[in-house]
């Protein structure tokens, strides 16, 4: 279901990443997948850091989170191609998958959301409210938490794709 | 690198007699219901309890958005329902996301309070961290290493073989035995940032890669099972009331037919001449002095009687002696001026020693200095080393 492969990024100064396709409905044909995958890329970028385990522990529940989210709101059919990379002490999480107008929608907004001022205050409101938490909860939280910076851009082909920069090494000390 | 062997599902447990209702492993469910179980049980335990209620997420490993917002509101519609009701919520500071995460609870009701617990939970740690205690540690370990690099060979130590060490303090001893047994994998672990911090420092500038300095508590390791053919951990199990509890989470990351390696003191038998006799009344108080911070420093020679009951078989144990013979004298002269600093200037103040009885105290370690710098004296400081083989 998956293809994997490894090679040296485009990114002159970045190490080698790792990148991942599947198709979005096999992804999306059972919930453990966000679990395994991001518990997977986790141990594989964890290599080398400041201290490997909390990193690792750190990454995968932020890439879980934008896996999360994908699960819960994409298109119909296409690929969820996935690449992470690092770039100096920045570790990049890309994600591109099919999505329609309504779709980006939730994106876009999160996106806007996160660059208000009282960010913090929307994200401990959606944390806390009564009903469902909102399918954007995850976004909000990487940004405002993690502190990651996220960027979105919407393509001809059908898909949006999603850059999440982390710097969790930072934040561990 | 995280257990997933270790904590794969949820799980969640209520103590009544400490009022404490654990959560444990991996939570990240895709729906609120599949909880139901667990928060019908939080409601159960609640139910019966007065005063303070404990929330124990310290092995709780991974929690995903679902989960937390279940989980936090649950909490709060508890408090906000019982006003005689107080919530305190115990994180790890080893799993890294959890106390930022669990923190928000503070700020939305004065009945909930959140604390990381691993600070203050070995005795001596304060004593040592603030001690500038670590040249000192380099010291120890330069003078121990004189005597540990070939001894490992004998406990079953190979190149190539994947290590761990545990309680690696500065880091040093990692760095030793990088260099002369290449391991194919080396993780060193550590409950103190400042020792970490200066770690990484140190094989930074020395050059040194490929040993992952790791922050977690031995007692409770994020390390997955049977995993390292060799562990090692070193003048440790002494500074824990209790020990056991270290020496089964060592067994656990060994793989079957890999080795355990531990050292420990004796030190009511350190001794010297000239001056022997107040150099040994000293080092007796000195053990007096580890027990009352309940910490075992006359571990050494019970090693045995620890690895055999902590399971392990072929039982190795041997013991040597760091003398002021084993390079400059003034080394060991400095190593025994630290323990005077740390114990007499520290631990035997805080447990309240009257002047008179730090006075006598200090003797002894003088002595011990006078000894170990007599052109003709003699100084010693006994270890005992002890290996065993994690059943197959
Ligand atoms: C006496 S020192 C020994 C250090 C080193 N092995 C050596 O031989 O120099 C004890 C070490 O245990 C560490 N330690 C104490 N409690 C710990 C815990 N719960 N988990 C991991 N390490 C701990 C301390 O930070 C300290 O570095």
């Amino acid at each position: 279901m998956t293809s994997l492969s490894e090679g040296a990024s485009p990114n002159s100064d970045a190490l080698p990443m790792l990148q991942m396709d599947l198709d979005i409905q096999d992804f999306c044909s059972d919930w453990s997948h966000c679990d395994l995958m991001s518990g997977y890329l986790a141990r594989m970028v964890s290599h080398n850091r400041l201290d490997s385990l909390l990193f690792s522990n750190l990454y995968s529940s932020a890439l879980n989170e934008l896996l999360e989210t994908v699960f819960r709101t994409h298109g119909v059919n296409g690929t969820l191609h996935c690449a992470v990379q690092r770039i100096d002490n920045r570790d990049r999480i890309e994600l591109v998958f099919p999505v329609d107008d309504a779709t980006y929608s939730i994106y876009h907004e999160a996106i806007e959301t996160l660059g208000r001022e009282d960010a913090e205050t929307q994200y401990l409101e959606a944390l806390f409210a009564d009903r469902e938490p909102d399918p954007n909860l995850g976004l909000l939280e990487l940004g405002v938490d993690y502190g990651a910076k996220l960027a979105i851009e919407r393509r001809e082909n059908g898909t949006m794709r999603l850059v999440a920069d982390l710097r969790l090494e930072d934040k561990t000390e | 690198m995280i257990a997933d062997g270790m904590a794969p599902s949820f799980d969640w447990s209520f103590n009544e007699n400490d009022q404490e209702f654990s959560l444990t492993g991996s939570l990240r469910p895709q729906r609120a219901d599949e909880l139901s179980g667990c928060l019908s049980e939080l409601e159960r335990s609640v139910s019966g309890v007065s005063g303070k209620f404990y929330v124990n997420v310290r092995r709780l490993v991974r929690m995903n958005n679902v989960a937390f917002h279940t989980f936090a509101c649950k909490i709060l519609d508890l408090v906000r329902g019982r006003s005689d009701l107080n919530v305190h919520v115990t994180t790890s500071s080893v799993v890294g996301w959890a106390t930022r995460k669990f923190a928000v609870l503070e700020t939305m009701s004065d009945q909930i309070t959140v604390s990381e617990y691993d600070s203050e939970f070995y005795p001596g740690q304060t004593f040592l961290e603030e001690g500038g205690f670590i040249p000192i540690l380099r010291t120890q370990t330069k003078l121990t290493w004189h005597h540990e690099r070939t001894m490992l060979a004998r406990h079953g130590l190979e190149p190539e073989m994947q290590v761990a060490d545990i309680c690696c303090g500065i880091g040093d001893f990692a760095v030793l035995l990088q260099k002369e047994y290449q391991p194919s994998r080396l993780v060193a672990l550590d409950h103190s940032r400042s020792s970490l911090d200066y770690a990484r420092k140190v094989a930074h500038d020395f050059g040194v890669r490929g040993i992952d300095y790791v922050f977690g508590d031995a007692s409770d390791m994020l390390l997955e099972s049977d995993q390292f053919d060799f562990v090692t951990c070193r003048h440790s199990l002494q500074v824990f009331d209790r020990p056991e509890l270290i020496l089964k989470e060592l067994f656990r990351i060994c793989k079957p037919g890999g080795r355990v390696y531990i050292t420990n003191e004796k030190n009511s038998h350190c001794l010297g001449e000239p001056r022997s006799e107040t150099i040994q009344r000293t080092y007796t108080e000195v053990a007096r002095l580890w027990s009352h911070f309940n910490m075992d420093i006359e571990l050494g020679p019970k090693s045995r009687r620890y690895l055999i009951e902590g399971g392990f078989e072929d039982i190795k144990m041997e013991s040597f002696m760091v003398t002021n013979l084993d390079g400059n004298p003034q080394d060991f002269a400095d190593i025994i001026q630290s323990w005077e600093d740390v114990y007499a200037g520290q631990m035997a103040v805080e447990r309240g020693d009257s002047a008179e009885e730090i006075k006598a105290f200090r003797q002894g370690f003088q002595d011990h200095i006078f000894a170990a710098l007599h052109p003709k004296g003699y100084a010693g400081w006994p270890i005992w080393v002890a290996s065993g083989r994690k059943p197959q």
